[in-house]
């Protein structure tokens, strides 16, 4: 359950959306699978986090939304600790998480997952601004009463976005929203990143491999390696450093050697 | 002293027998993520086969025996072939079909052969002696059968191509079927395999326990005690466990009378399914 | 004043009007027929309707449980043991008693026991209800062990002993109606929690639903309907005999909903009715009735997955050739009025996935 303590640095009054991921570790058994992660997330933020496989993208997006405790570290919102704070209790609280693979409620309607979220998240009946907008450009709101799972894959990743974007979230989690999608439907993801800056201002957090939509889109990124933050700052920059370079070819190379 | 030690005869025998029944319930799950409401069905099946084959058809105990387990076999991959492999993906179905399968064999077995225990005994009698302890001779028989079969069944899953595509058929079967393992020819045959050790436990114990249709029930029960505490998928971990069960039962059959031990096992069970789903040794429990 | 009646209706569902409809009818069949033979065997049908929607709300999760006949024995032994030592044999507090006892128990075991799903799930429910029965001959002074406890006080309504068969065939209709009543608010008020939950657990928490309470609520409502099936039973028979809460009887009760088809509440009376006829009519053979279940249960798998309701409805679909689907009745989303107007009118649904 959500647990309501006021963070280290009170006095300082902290924006609600404000995201704090102090020093997280993450250890299965003896294995570290994620050590002194830190940054921070204010709202209107994009923040791209890219790293070769295996580095650690989902599981930071699992802690961060609460599938997963971290053994080590802190993570607050607005000032609470919600280190410990179970999955629901922080998607109710705004953390808010998208599915690598598609994630609707399968057999309803669009209206109806969409309802649904409306109704988990906050209860009432309307749905945040610029729901409408966001529709239309997504094709969907011709589509209102098919099924979900007899949309086009798309389709169905791009409902599993709005129905993100429908909880007004605080903080917006995008786990590879572009993952499966064809080049030309890409773009629908850098319509979603810029209408929810425009009309939510959350911050936003894009795990991803796709790097010219990262480059489109994240004034910051930051590069995970095992487990670690091997650099930080603008893509222009980070992805020319020499040693992130090494590490993604690092990774090729230990693939063409299974091969 | 000498009660004591005897009664832990007793009770290592019933383990092993526990772990031959319950290595074909849990050979199933592991491999095709099924759980086999018709075990105890294949069990009292076994023992009848056997019976019939010793009454009816006057065959030596040992070929009754061959014949109970190549009567459960055949039955269970039959089964498997035509009715479960059309399910198998989607496990509740496949659950709900091993029940209907259990239903139309004990109702078969009743009809068959009538309500009444009939008068199946062991072939050999007499006690083993050594010293002050003792242990019946079929006791004794039926745990060296229960040894060289489970050994054969590790053999056989460790040590053989059979055994390493049933393994890796579980755990991932579209993975194995991309490497080349079939597993629409392996399933079946990894189900009658679970059947047939199911009919050869039967067939084996039911002569020195007792034989009737209405075993299926708590014997399936049984197996599910042991193979969640266990642990669903882990062949070692049914193994321990079916001895503590058969431990258990031994002791508090004699120190406790009534069915507190078993009263006392379930509710360890239940508390440890709900502790540690994947039991002592068992996979990660991953939902449904 | 049709509006609201339309809405009203809307609410309840088709499937469920129609099922309180049937069960009131019941109310009728003294009238038709005297023959003692079909009142028993109504009563019968009306002591498993409650079971099997106890079945019935736990598949609307998703779960398949097999722990009715120990919830029936809670909600049975209640009332026998109150009745016989207590001598209490008000028909409502009793009715108030079995549902309450089951669900209340409930509470802590679903804390237990609501983590785990799909066939762990069956297990442990499938152990609930050994263990429940073994505590049942365990526990002689509470229960009366292998003798149960027999001679129960007729049930009192307002005074009045309920004690010839048509009596006991009212209020088993009073407990259906009941536990219909109970189970249409439940899975209507609740429609879309449960479907989520059912469709896609994880994508209801992480859009803010606290899935553990519903599953919470559906399992002691289930847990208080078996209760009800309970204590229609022993008011039958006057008896509570732990021979009546076999851990394998579970499987008589999942059958009903699932033969029936569990889409609708109306699939579990459906399913009731022809199963426990079925059962009846082997009534010098009784030991074929198993296998005839067991044989329904594999064609139904096999070749009819919506059950007996669900497959007709699918089949009348198609022969009136609308292109209709079966769909859960969407909330309406009131998006700007240039949009409204393109809205289709939320269309009515007969039956429910």
């Amino acid at each position: 359950m959500a647990t309501a303590s006021t963070s280290v640095t009170a006095g300082k009054a902290q924006h609600e959306g404000e995201l704090h991921v102090d020093a997280i570790g993450k250890q299965f058994g003896g294995l570290k699978v994620f050590d002194q992660v830190s940054f921070k997330l204010l709202p209107g933020d994009i923040l791209g986090v890219v790293g070769p496989n295996g580095a650690g993208k989902t599981t930071l997006i699992n802690i961060i939304s609460g599938l997963l405790f971290p053994t080590h570290g802190r993570i607050t919102l607005g000032g609470h600790d919600i280190t410990r704070t179970v999955f629901h209790g922080r998607s109710r609280m705004g953390v808010i998480r998208s599915f690598q693979q598609t994630s609707t409620f399968r057999p309803a309607t669009v209206r109806e997952n969409i309802a649904r979220a409306i109704r988990f998240s906050h209860g009432s009946e309307m749905p945040p601004r610029g729901m409408d907008a966001l529709m239309k450009r997504f094709e969907l709101s011709d589509r209102l009463d098919e099924q979900s799972d007899k949309l086009p894959y798309g389709l169905q990743k791009m409902l599993g976005l709005v129905l993100a974007y429908v909880t007004s979230p605080k903080v917006l989690l995008l786990d590879e929203p572009a993952a499966g999608l064809e080049i030309r439907e890409r773009g629908r993801v850098d319509d979603f990143v810029h209408h929810v800056r425009e009309e939510l201002g959350c911050g936003m957090l894009i795990v991803e491999h796709d790097m010219d939509l990262i480059r489109r889109l994240c004034p910051q990124i930051m590069v995970l390696d095992s487990g670690r933050i091997l650099a930080e700052g603008p893509p222009a920059d980070v992805l020319a450093r020499p040693e992130v370079i090494a590490a993604y070819m690092g990774a090729a190379e230990e693939v063409a050697e299974q091969c | 002293m000498e009660s004591f030690v005897s009664t832990g005869l007793i009770g290592v025998s019933l383990g092993v027998q526990y772990a031959l029944l319950a290595l074909g319930f849990t050979l199933i799950f592991g491999i095709l993520g099924v759980v086999n409401f018709s075990h105890g069905g294949f069990y009292v099946l076994g023992g009848y086969v056997a019976y019939a084959s010793v009454h009816y058809l006057g065959a030596p105990y040992p070929l009754a025996v061959v014949l109970a387990v190549l009567a459960s076999g055949i039955l269970g991959y039959l089964f498997e072939l035509f009715l479960l492999e059309r399910v198998v993906e989607d496990h509740l179905s496949t659950l709900m079909l091993t029940l209907g399968l259990f239903l139309v064999m004990s109702t078969g077995i009743l009809v068959t052969f009538g309500p009444e225990s009939p008068q199946f005994t062991f072939p050999v009698t007499g006690t083993w002696r050594y010293g002050n302890y003792y242990l019946p001779k079929e006791n004794l028989i039926v745990l060296s059968v229960c040894v060289v079969t489970i050994g054969a069944v590790y053999l056989l899953m460790y040590k053989t191509d059979f055994g390493r595509a049933l393994r890796a058929l579980a755990d991932d079967r579209r993975v194995a079927a991309a490497q080349g393992i079939r597993p629409r020819l392996l399933f079946p045959l990894a189900f009658a395999l679970a059947t047939a050790l199911a009919g050869l436990t039967g067939a084996l114990v039911t002569p020195i326990l007792c034989l009737a249709p209405h075993l299926a029930d708590p014997v399936l029960a049984t197996s599910f005690l042991i193979v969640i505490l266990g642990g669903l998928g882990s062949v070692g971990g049914a193994t321990l466990a079916a001895f503590i069960v058969g431990m258990v039962e031994a002791y508090s059959s004699v120190y406790l009378g009534g069915s507190k031990g078993a009263l006392a096992l379930f509710v360890f069970v239940l508390i440890m399914l709900v502790i540690r789903p994947s039991g002592l040794f068992g996979q990660e429990v991953h939902g449904a | 004043m049709t509006d609201r009646f339309r809405s009203f209706v809307r609410f309840c569902g088709a499937a469920e009007l129609t099922s309180i409809g049937i069960l009131v009818l019941a109310f009728g069949i003294p009238l038709l027929s005297s023959s003692p033979f079909l009142v028993s065997l109504v009563t019968q049908i009306l002591i498993a309707i409650p079971a099997a929607f106890s079945v019935y709300v736990m598949l609307r999760m998703d779960l398949m449980t097999f722990a009715v006949p120990a919830f029936m024995a809670m909600g049975a032994y209640s009332a026998a043991i109150v009745g016989l030592r207590a001598g209490i044999t008000d028909t409502i507090v009793l009715t108030a008693l079995s549902f309450a006892v089951p669900a209340l128990v409930a509470l802590p075991l679903g804390a237990l026991v609501l983590r785990l799903r799909g066939v762990y799930f069956v297990l442990v429910t499938f152990l609930l209800s050994q263990i429940t029965q073994l505590l049942l001959f365990e526990t002689p002074k509470l229960t009366g062990g292998s003798n149960g406890l027999a001679g129960m006080p007729a049930t009192t309504l307002f005074g009045v002993a309920l004690e010839d068969n048509r009596a006991v065939l009212f209020l088993a209709i009073a407990l259906a109606l009941l536990a219909a009543a109970i189970t249409m608010v439940l899975t209507r008020y609740y429609r879309q929690h449960f479907a989520a939950i059912k469709e896609n657990q994880i994508l209801a928490e992480s859009l803010g639903l606290v899935v553990w309470h519903y599953k919470m609520l559906g399992f002691a409502v289930a847990a208080g309907l078996a209760g009800i099936a309970g204590f229609s039973l022993v008011n039958m028979l006057l008896t509570a005999h732990p021979s009546s809460f076999s851990a394998m009887s579970s499987v008589d009760y999942i059958a009903y909903t699932i033969v029936g088809g569990a889409g609708s509440m109306f699939g579990p009376i459906v399913g009731s009715a022809l199963l426990v006829t079925a059962n009846n009519m082997f009534s010098n053979r009784g030991e074929y009735s198993p296998g005839f279940f067991g044989l329904l249960i594999i064609i139904v798998v096999l070749a009819m997955k919506d059950g007996i309701v669900g497959t007709a409805i699918k089949l009348a679909q198609r022969y009136r050739g609308r292109s209709r689907r079966i769909v859960l009745t969407p909330t309406q989303i009131p998006l700007q009025p240039a949009a409204a107007a393109e809205q289709t009118p939320v269309a009515d649904q007969t039956v429910e996935r």
